[in-house]
């Protein structure tokens, strides 16, 4: 069930409308909310819900005999294995099948592995790593375990953010959950600017944008430098618009009933450094990573070289949770070589790090191109196919503007920029979200009308749901 | 009652806006090459000063456009002290007649009379397709969403039916192409709005090439389409797609007529057609006219599709309603089964217009200005 889908609409305002009468009985509320998450995913797939509620159980025994017994290091390594095993086997098995079977190919070893029938079942990066972070915390001492299944296993699969995230931590997730979940006139306008900017994002930008981008991408032998230039910076903004787009419509619709979700994402492109990127980018994935892979190898607390070694490594596993290819892995690579080179020597250079606004705009162009240039490995179906598009914008051809083709993608991208990067200047979201009535009816009016006039014809799932 | 009104102030505005677009604020913008261009240069040379007097018209689909002397036309009309324009666009099916004569209705009260020229394969289906929505846009009245709905039915997975309930869908593809190349488009629509109006209502399309390179009598034409490279052979691979989709799928209406109840589909075209004429009360009674088709066309055509036509008409004829000219197989007799008499599968050239012409013409002058009434006729095939 895509938020983007008339059958969510009639789920979600009947959702809504229980929720709102069942705030007088908290248990029946809590009920009726893991119903309705246990429905949304079994749309999807029944069998695979079965997944989500063992995880659940699962983390909620370790959790609370962590407390109870003297050692429960054995306890949190049982949480990990079975989640990460979990993981491992339905996003990566085929993949080390496949490495497996070309690696005896090419040493004459004839042990050929028959690649498993799987289908990844949705979200499960997701709700592993906020299922985790429980067990973590709760290990840590940072949390203290749930006597509550009922709300357990909400935190675990709450709708609005179970295929995508964010991913929130526990805490944060209960002191909603325990809240009174008052909804305001404020609230219910901050949730419909929010999920109506996240509609425009998805459907009008991302949506069309791939129209220009997946031809290019499919076959980059055919296409020369603009089109691969543009096809890249197009990709940027749409997985820009695709995710972010489904993380405010999920914040949006999690405010409607009564819970504030962290934000995800905050002008990432607006950032002057990779490092100020990934605090902008998929926050809570970044602080997840921090938090639990980061710090856990030793963060910076070793000397320099250890520092960039736990950089690169977290980031080679962030590019591998993404999806198994050997092409996120290396965008996980480049993330980590940017951040390790820019503590190595960009921060340390004075002249880089002046306030002004020159230096500033370069090192906002520096940033920007670096994390365009590692989207085309993220997007490039092949590492063959990566490389033909870097060939195609770096290569010794001339490139020949065609304005009929390229002109009004050209204008598009440097109107997507130029609205990002007054958004990330001014928190223009922020100021529209205030008390004013005009500007509020003008704005989700005109983004009626764009959501009218440039839906594509066919429905496009969200990017991250193949996470 | 201030936060209910903050809330419900997006929707109103929404609504403000359909309800412009359904007044025609874009119809200046509209790309003046697609249907609703078409139908809005006619529009604007209905509205045109010198064109306020009028006293006969021509609708119909794109057979008439090119089919009917529409000068000739014009010019008897000029003898009889009378305006006769043409309003015939193609992709027009009875939607559009329903749409058309409604607006003339409202615009052009003192309307004596006019021909309708369609041909068999308009009576085979309620509608046209969706995109007859973008030709009857501009004519549509303000809540006519039911008379819409009869032709082309709201389908939730085809968005290109949500425009029978909504003009900003409607204009949706249009507004999308305008976004593309907006000063394009404007160089396009002031060089169309400089085209008077007489050239827009009292001109007739031109057209030389023929068919015989491949022939118009059997659908075993498109074989001879599909072997050759011309640039002639590349326009009509698309009609000998739907025409071999429709020999493919050809129903037997004789059968379907006789069954009882009749299926759904051919009583709604049945009463949507005789309700329509029944409702014009011109001052003469309209003629139809069926158009001629070509040998291939009626190969693929449903089985008793002409009966099944003559069925929906004749009882129109005999109360007077309607006058009506079966001019199906005028061309039929024609040398190579028609060949110098078409263009392409479907529209005749000007030496087909000639012959047809030399066949209806009298007729329609008479049915249109002699006092005596005429019966219903049938044009023999000629092989002139």
């Amino acid at each position: 069930m895509l938020f983007n889908s008339l059958h969510f609409v009639v789920f979600f305002v009947i959702v809504l409308a229980l929720n709102q009468g069942l705030r007088p009985w908290p248990t029946a509320q809590k009920f009726m909310l893991l119903a309705a998450s246990y429905y949304f995913y079994g749309q999807w797939s029944w069998m695979y819900l079965g997944i989500i509620v063992y995880s659940t159980l699962l983390d909620y025994s370790i959790a609370l005999g962590m407390v109870r017994v003297s050692r429960p290091r054995y306890l949190l390594l049982l949480s990990l294995a079975t989640n990460l095993g979990l993981l491992a086997f339905f996003k990566y098995a085929n993949w080390l099948i496949d490495n497996w079977n070309a690696a005896s190919d090419a040493v004459g070893f004839a042990l050929q592995v028959t690649p498993i029938d799987l289908i990844l079942p949705v979200g499960i990066s997701f709700y592993t790593f906020q299922s985790l972070s429980y067990t973590i915390d709760v290990y840590r001492g940072v949390s203290q375990p749930r006597r509550n299944l009922l709300d357990y296993a909400l935190f675990v699969s709450f709708f609005p953010q179970l295929a995508a995230g964010p991913i929130v931590r526990d805490y944060e997730f209960f002191r909603e959950l325990d809240g009174e979940k008052r909804v305001d006139a404020g609230d219910v306008q901050r949730a419909l600017v929010l999920i109506a900017f996240g509609f425009v994002k998805k459907i009008v930008f991302a949506d069309n944008l791939a129209l220009y981008v997946d031809p290019i991408f499919a076959n980059p032998s055919h296409h020369g430098f603009w089109d691969s230039l543009l096809a890249v910076y197009a990709f940027s903004f749409q997985i820009y618009c695709d995710f972010s787009g489904y993380t405010d419509i999920a914040i949006g619709l999690a405010l409607l009933l009564g819970f504030r979700y962290p934000q995800n994402f905050n002008y990432p492109y607006f950032a002057d450094s990779v490092q100020e990127f990934w605090r902008r980018w998929h926050m809570t994935l970044s602080r997840w990573l921090r938090d639990y892979l980061y710090i856990s190898l030793g963060g910076n607390r070793h000397g320099n070289l250890h520092t960039y070694f736990n950089l690169m490594l977290t980031m080679l596993l962030g590019g591998l949770w993404h999806g198994a290819s050997w092409n996120f892995v290396i965008w996980g690579g480049l993330h980590g070589a940017y951040l390790a080179f820019e503590r190595a020597v960009l921060f340390r250079l004075p002249f880089w790090n002046a306030d002004n606004a020159l230096m500033r705009t370069l090192r906002w162009l520096l940033t920007f191109n670096l994390v365009c240039f590692a989207w085309i490995f993220f997007r490039a179906k092949t590492f063959g196919d990566a490389t033909t598009m870097i060939a195609n914008i770096a290569g010794a051809a001339a490139p020949a503007f065609d304005p009929a083709r390229h002109l009004g993608m050209l204008l598009l991208l440097v109107a997507l920029l130029a609205v990002h990067l007054l958004g990330g200047w001014k928190g223009f979201k922020e100021w529209l979200a205030r008390e004013r009535g005009p500007v509020f009816a003008v704005t989700l009016a005109t983004i009626g009308l764009l959501l009218i006039w440039f839906t594509p014809a066919a429905t496009v799932p969200f990017i991250y749901f193949q996470f | 009652m201030k936060t209910l009104l903050k809330f419900v102030a997006p929707i109103l505005l929404l609504m403000v806006c359909e309800a412009l677009f359904r007044l025609g604020i874009w119809e200046g913008m509209v790309k003046p090459e697609s249907h609703a261009g078409t139908s809005v240069r006619l529009k604007r040379a209905l509205n045109d000063p010198a064109m306020q007097k009028l006293d006969f018209v021509t609708l119909g689909s794109s057979r008439p456009v090119y089919g009917i002397d529409h000068e000739a036309l014009a010019r008897i009309a000029l003898e009889h002290g009378a305006v006769h324009a043409n309003l015939s666009m193609p992709g027009s099916h009875w939607m559009t007649v329903d749409v058309l004569t409604e607006w003339l209705a409202a615009h052009r009260p003192n309307l004596r009379g006019g021909v309708i020229a369609m041909d068999l394969t308009t009576f085979m289906y309620p509608g046209n397709g969706s995109y007859e929505l973008a030709i009857v846009a501009p004519f549509r009245g303000f809540a006519d969403d039911a008379v819409i709905s009869a032709h082309v039915p709201f389908k939730r997975d085809e968005m290109a039916s949500w425009g029978a309930h909504s003009a900003l869908y409607q204009y949706r593809e249009d507004i999308q192409d305008y976004i593309k190349a907006p000063l394009q488009r404007r160089e396009s629509v002031n060089w169309w709005n400089a085209m008077p109006a007489a050239d827009v209502l009292l001109r007739n399309a031109k057209e030389a090439r023929e068919m015989c390179e491949f022939g118009v009598d059997r659908v075993a034409a498109c074989d001879k389409v599909d072997s050759s490279t011309t640039e002639a052979a590349n326009g009509l691979r698309h009609q000998c797609r739907e025409l071999r989709g429709a020999l493919a799928g050809q129903p037997d209406f004789a059968a379907l007529m006789r069954q009882q109840p009749m299926p759904d589909y051919l009583q709604q075209v049945r009463d949507n057609i005789r309700s329509r004429l029944r409702a014009l009360h011109w001052p003469r009674p309209p003629v139809v006219v069926l158009m001629p088709l070509t040998g291939a066309w009626k190969e693929a055509s449903p089985l008793g599709l002409h009966e099944w036509t003559l069925s929906v008409l004749q009882p129109l004829v005999d109360e007077g309603r309607i006058r009506l000219i079966d001019a199906t197989d005028a061309l039929a007799a024609a040398d190579n089964g028609g060949c110098q008499q078409y263009f392409d599968f479907f529209h005749q050239n000007d030496s087909g217009r000639q012959m047809l012409m030399d066949a209806v013409l009298p007729q329609i002058r008479a049915a249109l200005y002699d006092d005596a009434p005429a019966p219903a006729a049938r044009v023999a095939a000629t092989n002139e």
